[in-house]
């Protein structure tokens, strides 16, 4: 069973002879627990990809399975769920609330999912201290880096334990160093906390970091590479480890 | 030569036997992984370097046996080191193996220039998969000397992908042009210089 699946994954915007084909009849596998990068020119697709993969907007034509369930049949308060519980998101700026906490803007979606504050506060805590902000629980954005606001951001997205983390350009915004702590951390995600982690990037460097590179091309698959097994398990053993967590 | 002349520094920093001189090494460059010399090496060079008079036996270590002759650098020796020091290290870029077959790719029959690219992009990536591993075991409070060694290679590397980026966006425009040809020479022998 695969995590992610996407099959003659198609994506045209507008119609007529200003249509422009973003996506066209993409087949990708993932597997539980792999950290894959997408790269490619810009404009080649790859945000387009991520959104489809993540619920964010629907395909033309063909269907993306989150564990074996297509997101086509799904009605649209259910695909909110999915979405809430399953996936993480995380993009090129950090999207944080300005004047709520670390840990408020960490516990928002559990409370937006109905949790009790101080059991939402509870989890968040756990979740900014492994992103290394222990001592970092009340800032609000204004008093962090960038690099850490980004790991605030992680932290939001991991909170709901979801088994997929999208990341869109996650470096984009940061200098090479806090990129590359970002990169490290999202390796981590994926070695350590067993998440399926799918990174947008245009960075080689930061690339470097995950297992497989997907090379996008005017909206097609021209290469898919894998750069190692390190930190890869099998699908048994990272769903054992992840029920272990939960 | 590189390896002679570090033995030579190493010397110059202190004196050493042969298998100190080994591990010496090794652990300059951050292990075998990243440059890998035989025992064997180190004691032939020691041998030249004494016939040139470069260093000479200072002693044998205490445990005693022949791999033990501990050597010191001679005033030769550290004049040897210094022009080294004085000159620059280059290394020829443009004797290129992948670009030797990026040509023939592009002339030979079921040639793929593109699926060469993109092989040779994957290598490059895996090997910057390695190297990103690597340095991030490396402490950089205690072994700052093996980041920068990494972080060479990282370089290249990344220098590498972007040459090849830029050769698969020229490349329709590089297979619409023929690939250089050598000169055309007169037939026959060169004829006499007559103005002599
Ligand atoms: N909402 C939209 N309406 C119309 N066209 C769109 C829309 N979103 C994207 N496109 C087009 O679809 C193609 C793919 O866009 P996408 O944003 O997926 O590219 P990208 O690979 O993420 O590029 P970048 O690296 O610049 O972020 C582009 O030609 C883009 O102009
Ligand atoms: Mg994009």
């Amino acid at each position: 069973m695969s995590i992610v699946k996407t099959e003659q994954l198609t994506k045209v915007y507008g119609q007529g002879a200003t249509a422009v084909t973003a996506l066209n009849r993409i087949n990708m596998t993932i597997q539980p627990g792999e950290f894959v990068a997408v790269m490619g020119p810009s404009g080649c697709g790859k945000s387009t990809l991520l959104h489809l993969v993540g619920g964010l907007d629907q395909p033309t034509s063909g269907q993306v399975l989150l564990d074996d369930r297509s997101l086509s049949g799904l009605k649209d308060d259910d695909l909110t769920t999915l979405r809430r519980r399953q996936i993480g998101f995380v993009f090129q700026f950090f999207n944080l609330i300005p004047v709520l906490t670390a840990v408020e803007n960490t516990a928002l979606p559990l409370i937006l999912d109905g949790m009790k504050q101080a059991d939402a506060h509870n989890q968040a805590e756990v979740w900014l201290t492994r992103m290394g902000l222990g001592d970092r629980l009340s800032h609000r954005p204004d008093e962090l880096s960038g690099g850490q606001q980004q790991r605030v951001a992680i932290a939001r997205a991991l909170v709901a334990e979801p088994t997929l983390l999208l990341a869109d350009e996650p470096t984009g915004n940061l200098d090479s160093r806090a990129a590359d702590e970002i990169a490290a951390l999202l390796r981590q995600i994926s070695h350590e906390w067993h998440r399926t982690v799918l990174m947008v990037t245009h960075d080689p460097r930061i690339a470097a970091h995950a297992n497989r590179i997907v090379f996008l091309k005017d909206g097609t698959i021209v290469d898919d590479t894998r750069l190692s097994d390190d930190g890869q398990y099998e699908e048994r053993v990272v769903r054992e480890k992840m029920a272990v967590m939960a | 030569m590189s390896v002679r002349n570090a033995i030579l520094g190493l010397l110059a920093h202190r004196p050493r036997h042969g298998y100190e001189l080994h591990d010496a090494f090794e652990a300059m460059v951050g292990g075998e992984q990243n440059w890998d010399i035989k025992p064997a090496q180190v004691y032939s060079t020691l041998n030249r370097l004494e016939q040139s008079g470069l260093v000479v036996e200072d002693g044998v270590a205490q445990d005693g046996g022949p791999e033990k002759r501990i050597y010191m650098v001679t005033d030769a020796g550290l004049a040897e080191l210094r022009q080294w020091f004085n000159e620059p290290s280059l290394s020829d870029r443009r004797r290129d193996e992948f670009f030797l077959k990026l040509m023939l790719s592009l002339v030979v029959a079921d040639g793929d220039p593109r699926r060469l690219i993109y092989t040779q992009r994957a290598g490059l990536y895996r090997e910057l998969h390695a190297l990103t591993a690597q340095r991030s075991q490396v402490n950089p409070a205690s072994q700052l000397a093996y980041i920068l060694l990494l972080d060479q290679a990282i370089m290249h590397l990344e220098a590498d992908l972007r040459w090849l980026e830029m050769v698969e966006a020229r490349l329709d425009e590089i297979s619409r042009q023929p690939i250089p040809e050598p000169a055309e020479r007169p037939r026959g022998r060169p004829p006499m210089d007559g103005n002599r």
